[in-house]
């Protein structure tokens, strides 16, 4: 036993030097040798194999390591691999992390990178979401926004049509009665949710992206500027110093027991996860993004769907901002990174991905070559971004929120009285988010 | 006088050869990160730049006595460690009887039992996860087949911490099982032989004659399966992230999200000593209890 | 009649001790050879078909091999938890050479040292030690995983006991026929401790490949992630999981091990017993 692990460990140490190097030797089409750059990034979001491969085909000499984690760790393997002396080359993270990234010099700046006009095809909401202190982190790669898809065959027998203008959304109310009346059986019997569990972060309630809207709808911009009504709206102060009274306001609080609500009192929707719940006509209604259009088509579920805006309680809103490429600033090819992610987010790879995801691009350029953009359903989706469209509260602690908030909501959605766990987030946060 | 001091050379390097590596790596792993965790609790700084410090004093130390979500911490990994305890030792002091009777099948319930405890804890929580599923779990589906209500487990804030509790359970119960049985095997069959030829059933001779000699066995198994339950991580992380409420937020869990996700490593650092120093007490506590019981 | 109800009452017992130990490995296991509806499909309600595919399919599997870099974490689990058991008795069996053998000043002191040691929990040493390995330069390597652990205090303890059980008539007849402390420690003492030596290498091996929070910390680059890091991937609250897959996975984490138990049984109990009876 001694001899063979002996054995064992001088085979790997020999070995080890097999780890190290990411350029291999010269060959005839390439004289430096074939460089392979790591990627990070959540699995089942782009780039995807399609990018990859149309990238390495231009590319010759380089070659792409994919490394995939489920997108709930992605965020804590960002922050553990940032402070390692073996990061790697670039990373696809989610996109309101810019601020803390750049921050802490985790990211590198791309402005040198950056060709001319560039900037100014980008979306403003992403460009904002992008740039900290004057430098520009990421091109980005798509927009997002959600909205409520519905079984309409399981509609239309209870005469439920719902509208397709943001103009004529559903308030909540309509659309928690629409969801009633939609469910089958009840208690432990339940064979067609309301509304079919998120599918988003952790795969359990609470994601900030889904369910922090459910407290923000409740807000309204266009109040006093001191007002708790107009702080519940931007969930955070907008000096990114201050959740005590923004994320815990009394309409937020509202928000929080409508939210609650659906979980213990209407009992619409579940609370752990159903893989497909919508997909298997477990569920009449489902909030998800624009790329979900594109999973229905291409796989047919065998029913007719449709989408509509999603639903507000007092005003109209949806987070902007979706995962996005940056380079890793202590990576070792900071050069070959930013072409892949410049590559990735302009021109032909980009407009290919768009158009087959049914995301909504970042480029003004791209979008105008997409007609299908115009017409239903991703116009809905497209004119939420425009009309609707906020980023998550930016700060440069905006992991920390997320964790926090995210936490709070999932609680309340098991039941936790929402003030009084809107509170303790609000406590959590002070401290971080003053420093 | 020269070859004494040869000898003295020769004798000193022999003793740096066989027990210098150890004891260097002991220190370099085990002691360098405790001064070091000690010197960080003293600091303000994220991990993301670590070189970007501020010197705070006690002001982790303070700012974790002040906060409630820390004390829950405390209170739910202690009463984590509690529950597990108060069920592992009977089911085990029983399965280890049956196991140690003329009864058949042991050598198959033995193997069996003891199969958790060569499952890692990453397979374990898995496993239990969808076990304990509130829709699609195995635990509910045999629930609704008996005609019962399916429970929430894991979602309930009341069920959370008793279902993890019972998973433990389940996971060290073979481990106490062979504790118990090899304390067992100890107790001289005469003795056992002789409380019966006085009369004793088999209750008297359990509570009179093998309890009491298994005393210092009982000791050993409540300590290592308290140190055990105390180092509870992967449950939090694989089965809950803590919740629901903090109900499942273990100290070991609570840390690791406090340095890597809230980038708070001082205050993580702060957390880490005083749960090393009440570590340390709580063993060194049942550790002098276990010596009282060597005594008689 | 006595007798009879006496067999009754631990026949049921046996039956309890079957289902709750057995039944989640049963299904854990049929279940990684179904695809995700039959899983859900065969639960409601609970009957054989729960426990036994009746389209075994090892779809799961090939997934997980070609697209989730299992094999790669098999394989880099095996480099670690080698090198630890061959690190761990190297450095633990030399020492307690040094301990028993070699009679010196100060080797109590040193002795209390080690044991100090048991009181600390690991677990609350992880921040300090990741960035203590960080500045070595070992983050992220699989030797980072294992070097930390393999001067093992347990492993010590355990080997010094069996060394001081070692009548010294062995190796003071090797000193007078010649014989340094290498040559005494190699070729007499060790193959007199050889039981130990293996159970102290099981023992090592379970824990080294069981081991989930160090290597979380430490491993970030899937290249080098080790089998349970895999596993947790796959399911942790991190995303919706596929549940064949995950159940797959479980399996073939735990599959090596059950094997490695199920032969070497004897030595296992032993070992675990050992660290109760003597820690």
């Amino acid at each position: 036993m001694l001899r063979l692990s002996t054995a064992l460990l001088a085979a790997t140490l020999f070995a080890a030097p097999a780890f190290a190097g990411e350029r291999s030797a010269p060959t005839a089409d390439c004289p430096q040798g074939v460089l392979t750059l790591s990627v990070l990034k959540p699995q089942n979001n782009p780039p995807t194999p399609v990018m990859i491969s149309a990238w390495e085909t231009a590319n010759k000499c380089m070659k792409i390591e994919l490394n995939e984690v489920p997108f709930g760790q992605l965020a804590d393997k960002i922050n553990v691999l940032a402070a390692s002396g073996n990061p790697p080359d670039v990373v696809m993270y989610d996109g309101p992390n810019t601020q803390t990234y750049a921050a802490a010099g985790v990211l590198l700046p791309l402005d040198k990178y950056f060709p001319a006009g560039l900037k100014a095809d980008m979306v403003q909401a992403t460009l904002d979401e992008h740039t900290y202190e004057g430098k520009i982190y990421s091109p980005g790669t798509q927009q997002a926004s959600l909205a409520l898809f519905y079984n309409a065959d399981m509609l239309a027998p209870l005469g439920i049509t719902p509208p397709r203008e943001l103009a004529k959304a559903w308030t909540w109310a309509e659309a928690l009665d629409a969801m009633k009346k939609c469910q089958k059986g009840e208690g432990d019997n339940v064979t067609v949710w309301g509304l079919a569990p998120s599918r988003f972060g952790n795969a359990t309630p609470g994601f900030v992206y889904r369910d922090l809207l459910f407290l923000r709808t409740f807000g309204d911009p266009k109040a006093a500027p001191d007002s708790s009504a107009y702080k519940t709206y931007w969930a955070l102060s907008r000096d990114a110093k201050t959740a005590q009274g923004w994320i815990n306001s009394p309409e937020a609080v509202e928000g929080a027991k409508f939210y609650s609500d659906l979980f213990n009192v209407h009992k619409v929707t579940p609370k752990a996860g159903i893989p497909n719940a919508f997909q298997d006509k477990k569920a009449c209604f489902t909030i998800d993004v624009s790329y979900f259009v594109a999973g229905l088509a291409n796989n047919d579920p065998g029913f007719k769907w449709g989408v509509t805006p999603l639903p507000y309680a007092k005003a109209p809103i949806v987070h902007t901002g979706s995962i996005t490429l940056g380079v890793m600033a202590k990576g070792k090819n900071p050069d070959e990174a930013a072409k892949f992610v410049l590559d990735m987010s302009t021109g032909k790879i980009a407009e290919d991905y768009n158009r087959a995801a049914r995301a909504l691009p970042v480029m003004k350029s791209i979008a105008a070559k997409m007609t299908e953009l115009q017409s239903y359903p991703l116009n809905i989706f497209l004119e939420e971004v425009q009309q609707w469209g906020h980023p998550r509260p930016p700060s440069p602690h905006f992991a920390q929120y997320d964790k926090i908030v995210t936490d709070a909501l999932r609680d309340i959605a098991y039941g936790a009285d929402p003030k009084t766990r809107l509170d303790s987030a609000a406590r959590s946060l002070q401290p971080i988010l003053a420093r | 006088m020269i070859a004494a001091k040869r000898r003295a050379i020769l004798h000193w390097a022999a003793v740096t050869t066989f027990v210098g590596p150890f004891l260097l790596m002991l220190l370099m792993f085990q002691y360098v990160p405790v001064v070091r965790m000690v010197w960080d609790s003293l600091w303000d700084f994220a991990l993301l730049n670590p070189d970007k410090r501020t010197f705070v004093g006690l002001g982790n130390y303070l700012d974790a006595f002040d906060d409630p979500d820390r004390r829950q911490a405390f209170a739910v990994t202690f009463g984590f460690a509690f529950g597990v305890v108060c069920l592992v030792i009977p089911i085990s002091f029983f399965i280890a009887i049956y196991l140690n009777g003329r009864l058949p099948a042991r050598a198959v319930v033995r193997t069996v039992v003891f199969l958790p405890v060569v499952t890692s804890s990453v397979v374990i929580a898995t496993m239990w996860v969808f076990l304990l599923d509130p829709t699609n779990g195995l635990i509910n589906g045999a629930i609704a087949m008996m005609g019962f209500k399916k429970l929430a487990f894991l979602t309930s804030k009341a069920q959370a911490l008793p279902s993890i509790i019972g998973m433990m359970v389940w996971q060290q119960t073979g481990f106490a099982t062979v504790l118990f049985l090899s304390g067992l095997q100890g107790i001289p069959r005469d003795l056992e032989d002789a409380a019966r030829v006085d009369g004793c059933g088999w209750w008297q001779r359990l509570r009179h004659v093998v309890m009491p000699l298994l005393g210092r066995t009982t000791v050993f198994v409540v300590v290592i399966m308290t140190v055990f339950s105390l180092q509870a991580f992967a449950p939090a992380l694989i089965m809950t992230g803590g919740g629901p409420e903090g109900t499942t937020d273990f100290i070991a869990f609570d840390i690791y999200q406090l340095a890597f996700a809230l980038q708070q490593p001082g205050l993580a650092s702060a957390i880490s000593t005083l749960f090393m120093l009440v570590v340390m007490g709580v063993s060194l506590l049942q550790m002098r209890l276990m010596r009282s019981e060597w005594s008689y | 009649m006595k007798r009879a109800s006496v067999l009754a009452g631990a026949a049921l017992v046996l039956v309890v001790i079957l289902v709750v130990f057995l039944g989640p490995y049963a299904w854990i296991v049929a279940s990684s050879f179904k695809p995700q509806f039959e899983i859900f499909r065969d639960l409601n309600p609970i009957s054989w078909a729960t426990f036994i595919p009746a389209n075994p399919t090892i779809a799961n599997f090939v997934h997980l091999f070609v697209n989730r870099g299992v094999g790669r974490a098999l394989i880099n689990s095996a480099i670690v938890s080698s090198c630890q058991v061959g690190g761990t008795l190297l450095l633990c069996a030399m020492a307690a050479y040094g301990l028993t053998r070699i009679r010196f000043r100060g080797a109590n002191f040193v002795f209390g040292v080690v044991l100090m040691t048991f009181l600390l929990p690991i677990e609350s040493l992880m921040v300090p030690l990741y960035m203590h390995v960080a500045n070595l330069g070992l983050q992220d390597t699989l030797p980072g995983v294992f070097i930390p652990w393999i001067a093992s205090p347990f492993g010590l303890f355990m080997l010094r006991q069996a060394f001081e059980d070692l009548p010294r008539e062995l190796d003071e007849a090797a000193t007078i026929d010649g014989a340094g402390h290498f040559r005494i420690f190699w070729s007499v003492v060790l193959p007199n401790v050889r039981t130990t030596l293996a159970t102290l290498a099981l023992v090592t091996f379970l824990f080294s490949w069981n081991a989930f929070l160090w290597p979380l910390v430490v491993i970030a680059s899937p290249r080098n992630q080790v089998i349970q890091l895999a596993i947790a991937q796959s399911v942790s609250i991190g995303q919706l999981p596929n549940w064949g897959e995950t159940f797959a996975g479980a399996t073939i984490a735990t599959v090596p091990l059950i094997v490695l138990f199920l032969f070497l049984q004897r030595y296992f109990v032993r070992g675990i017993a050992l660290t109760g009876v003597k820690g």
